[in-house]
C-alpha cells in the first residue's frame, strides 16, 4: 500500500529521530517550529515554500500508515499525550490529545467547522480582536478547506451518527452534515488510531512531506524544555532527546538557534514551555484560561445493532443548545467513534454490570455534549502549572454554571436518544442507570449529584493558555500570534484561542495559522 | 456496620490519608519491591473487577488474568512520572494493607479474599468523601478495563470484529 512517508525517507528526507542521538547537538536554521500539529504542519509548509530553511521539532514519532495498527493497545500509548491517559490535575477530566508527528491531526475524527460566527463576535468585543467585522479570517478558512479537501460527508452517516440525526429529525432540531478533511476515505472508521489510508489529510500527509520535500528538516522523539532570552529576543532554545516511552532523557542536550521562533505544541505543552522558560507575562494570562469543551456522555440500547466502530466516527452534529441565553452554558451535541477499551474505560460500573453492558457493545449508541467554556465569568477556563519534573498539569475547576450545563447536556442527549428510538438510556454517571423511558431518565437525571468523579468527563479539545488580544493587557499574543514581549516568537496553535470555539477547533487552527504565518514570512523576508 | 465494612473502610481511610501525606513508601522501596507490589494488587483487583467478562474455563481465565496484568505494567511506563509515582505508591501501601487485611478478615493469603470484598473495598474508594480515594478507583478501574478489553482474545463477547490493515505482533 502507498505509504507517502517511506517513500519521502526513501527519496532523502531530512528526518533525525533524536532517541537515536549519543552526542549532544546543534543547529541553526531560519525558523524552528516546535510541535507539527494544525499549526505546525501549516507553519512548515509555507515557511519552506517562502525559502526559509526550516527546522520541525516532534516529542512524538514519526509513524506513517504501515505502522499504524487499528488496536487501542498500539495507537494510545504510540499515538497520544501520555498513553491517552493525561488528565486534569484532580483527574476529573480525561483529555485526548495527539503526540506524534502530524499531533491531533494524525488522530483526530476528521470533523471540520467554520469558526461560528458568534464566538468571533465574542473575541470582537471581549478582546478586540475584529475577525468578525473586518472578514480577515475568512480567505485563511477558504485556503485551509481547499489545502485540506474539506467537504460535506457524503455518504450515508453510520448508525451511531444516524441515531443523532434521527432524533433531531423526530424532535425539530437542529442539525448538520459533517464536512471531513479527507480524499479518497474508505468509511473505516479508525481516524483515532492513524488513518491506514493516508485519506485522512492531516498534517502527516499533506503540509509536512511538502516541507521535507522542500528541504526542512525534522526532528521526531524531542522534548523543548527551555527558551533562553534576553531582553526582547529569545537567543536559542534547547531540547533533549525522549525515550521508547516519550520520557524525557537529558543524557545529552540539543541546541537550536534560529532567526525566529515559532511555537505550536498545543494548548498545554506550548504555555508549559513559555513557563519553564519563565518568559516575561505582564498580563500575568500565561497559561490561564485554557478551555475544554468539557464533555458529556450518554450512552443508550438499541434493538437493533449500532456497530459503532465502523464508518465515519463523525458525520452529524447538533447546534440546538449551543447558543442558549447567555446566563447558561451551551453545548454541542456529537458523537464518539466506539471501541472497546475507550467504552469500557469511560462506561460507569463494576463487574457484572459492566461485563453485561459490555456483551451489548454492538447495541450501543452513544452521544457526548461539548460544553462551550469561555464565554461567561463561571467558565474561564484552567491554569497549565509545571510539577516538580517541570511537566504541565492542568488544574481546571468545575463550577456551578458548568455543572447546571452537564445537567442540561444528560437530558437533551436522552431525550434525543429516546426519541432516535433507544430501548434505554444510561447517561455516563455513577449514580445513575439504565432508563426505560424518557420520562423516567427525566425524573432520574434531575436528581444525579453533579459533583466531580461521580460524572465522566473528557475532552478532545484543548484551547487557551496564550491567548489572542489586541490589548497587551488582556493577551499573551497579538492577533497575528506575535508574542507581546519577545520580538522573535509566534505562537501558532490551539492556544492562542481567547475562548473556547463552540465547535470543534482543527479548521480554526489551520486558518489562524495561515493567516499569523503569511504575516510573519512578510516580516522575515524583508 | 458489620466487621468487614468497617475494616474496608478503616483501609481506605488508611491509604487515603497516606497518599495525601507522603512519598515515603515510594523513596523506601526498592524497583523489585514496585514491581512486585504492582503485580500483587493487579493480581488482586483484577478478578474481582473482571467478574462476569472473563471465560469460565479456569485456564483461559487465567491466561486473560496474566494478559491484563501483563498489558497493565506495559503501559504503565507511558504515564508521565509524576502519575507513575503515584501509582506506585498506592500499589506499595495497598500490599502492605491489603496484607493486613487478609490476617484481620481471617484469610491465610490474598488469594483467599472473597472477591465480593475486594469489590466492596473498590466500590468504598468510589464513595469516598476523599479525593484520593476517589481518584484512586477512577484511575485503577480505567487501567484494568483499558487493558482487558485492549486484548483482541477477549474480544469476541462483545462481537467486535476490527479492521486489521497491519498486523499487530
Amino acid at each position: 500500500m502507498y505509504d507517502p512517508i517511506a517513500e519521502g525517507l526513501t527519496r532523502g528526507w531530512r528526518h533525525i529521530d533524536a532517541s537515536t542521538l549519543t552526542t549532544g547537538q546543534q543547529f541553526d536554521t531560519d525558523v524552528v517550529i516546535i510541535g507539527t500539529g494544525a499549526g505546525g504542519g501549516i507553519a512548515a509548509e509555507l515557511l519552506t515554500q517562502a525559502g526559509f530553511k526550516v527546522l520541525m521539532l516532534e516529542h512524538g514519532a514519526l509513524y506513517s500508515s504501515s505502522d499504524f495498527r487499528q488496536q487501542e493497545r498500539w495507537a494510545y500509548p504510540q499515538l497520544y499525550q501520555d498513553g491517552a491517559g493525561r488528565k486534569t490535575k484532580d483527574q476529573a477530566i480525561s483529555i485526548l490529545q495527539g503526540r506524534t508527528v502530524g499531533g491531533s491531526t494524525t488522530v483526530n475524527w476528521t470533523t471540520s467547522i467554520r469558526t461560528p460566527a458568534n464566538t468571533l463576535q465574542y473575541w470582537e468585543q471581549q478582546f478586540g480582536l475584529d475577525f468578525a467585522s473586518s472578514g480577515a479570517l475568512e480567505p485563511f478558512l477558504d485556503l485551509a478547506t481547499g489545502r485540506l479537501n474539506i467537504s460535506e460527508w457524503a455518504l450515508t452517516p453510520n448508525h451511531n451518527n444516524g441515531a443523532l440525526q434521527r432524533g433531531c429529525q423526530a424532535l425539530g432540531w437542529q442539525y448538520t452534515v459533517i464536512h471531513r478533511n479527507v480524499k479518497g476515505c474508505a468509511n473505516t472508521g479508525y481516524c483515532g488510531m492513524g488513518c491506514p489510508l493516508n485519506a485522512k489529510q492531516s498534517m502527516l500527509v499533506t503540509t509536512i512531506p511538502v516541507a521535507l520535500d522542500g528541504g526542512a528538516t525534522l526532528i521526531s522523539r524531542v522534548s523543548a524544555r527551555e527558551l533562553v532570552w534576553r531582553g526582547n529576543e529569545i537567543q536559542e532554545l534547547w531540547a533533549v532527546p525522549v525515550d521508547a516511552q516519550f520520557q524525557t532523557d537529558p543524557r545529552l542536550k540539543i541546541r537550536i538557534r534560529a532567526r525566529h521562533y515559532v511555537l505550536a505544541g498545543g494548548a498545554i505543552n506550548s504555555p508549559a514551555l513559555l513557563l519553564r522558560s519563565k518568559v516575561p507575562d505582564p498580563s500575568g494570562r500565561l497559561g490561564k484560561h485554557t478551555y475544554l469543551h468539557p464533555s458529556v456522555i450518554s450512552g443508550a440500547l438499541f434493538a437493533e445493532a449500532v456497530n459503532g466502530h465502523q464508518g465515519a466516527p463523525q458525520s452529524i452534529y447538533s447546534d440546538q443548545f449551543v447558543w442558549p441565553e447567555a446566563a447558561k452554558a451551551g453545548f454541542k451535541l456529537e458523537v464518539p467513534p466506539l471501541h472497546p477499551v475507550l467504552m469500557a474505560s469511560k462506561l460507569t460500573g463494576m463487574a457484572e454490570a459492566h461485563a453485561d453492558l459490555m456483551r451489548q457493545f454492538n447495541h450501543l449508541q452513544v452521544m457526548i455534549a461539548l460544553l462551550r467554556d469561555g464565554f461567561h465569568p463561571e467558565a474561564q477556563g484552567g491554569a497549565v502549572q509545571l510539577d516538580s519534573d517541570g511537566e504541565p498539569q492542568l488544574d481546571y475547576p468545575l463550577t456551578e454554571y458548568l455543572w447546571d450545563g452537564v445537567r442540561r447536556a444528560y437530558l437533551a442527549m436522552a431525550e434525543l436518544q429516546f426519541a432516535a428510538g433507544a430501548a434505554a438510556v444510561l447517561p455516563v454517571h455513577d449514580d445513575a442507570q439504565m432508563y426505560r423511558s424518557w420520562s423516567q431518565a427525566k425524573a432520574a437525571i434531575a436528581e444525579l449529584p453533579l459533583q466531580r468523579y461521580r460524572a465522566t468527563l473528557a475532552s478532545a479539545h484543548v484551547m487557551g493558555g496564550c491567548n489572542m488580544s489586541a490589548d497587551p493587557a488582556t493577551g499573551v499574543v497579538d492577533s497575528f500570534g506575535r508574542h507581546q514581549q519577545l520580538k522573535n516568537l509566534t505562537v501558532c496553535d490551539g492556544s492562542i484561542l481567547p475562548s473556547s470555539l463552540g465547535a470543534n477547533p482543527q479548521l480554526t487552527i489551520y486558518a489562524l495559522s495561515w493567516r499569523i504565518c503569511t504575516e510573519l514570512i512578510k516580516k522575515l523576508s524583508v | 456496620m458489620q466487621r468487614r465494612q468497617f475494616i474496608m473502610l478503616g483501609l481506605g481511610a488508611g491509604v487515603g490519608l497516606s497518599l495525601g501525606l507522603t512519598l515515603y513508601p515510594v523513596l523506601q522501596s526498592s524497583t523489585q519491591q514496585r514491581s512486585d507490589a504492582a503485580t500483587l494488587v493487579l493480581d488482586a483487583l483484577l478478578p474481582a473487577l473482571l467478574q462476569g467478562a472473563l471465560p469460565a474455563e479456569a485456564a483461559a481465565q487465567q491466561a486473560a488474568l496474566r494478559r491484563s496484568r501483563d498489558a497493565v505494567l506495559q503501559f504503565l511506563p507511558f504515564l508521565p512520572r509524576r502519575q507513575q509515582a503515584e501509582l506506585q505508591q498506592l500499589f506499595l501501601l495497598l500490599q502492605q494493607r491489603l496484607g493486613q487485611l487478609a490476617l484481620l478478615g481471617h484469610w491465610l493469603s490474598l488469594n483467599e479474599m472473597p472477591l465480593q470484598s475486594r469489590l466492596q473495598l473498590l466500590s468504598s474508594w468510589r464513595d469516598s468523601y476523599l479525593a484520593t480515594l476517589q481518584q484512586a478507583y477512577h484511575g485503577l478501574r480505567e487501567l484494568l478495563y483499558g487493558a482487558y478489553y485492549g486484548q483482541p482474545q477477549h474480544w469476541p463477547a462483545l462481537k467486535y470484529q476490527p479492521l486489521e490493515f497491519n498486523p499487530y505482533v
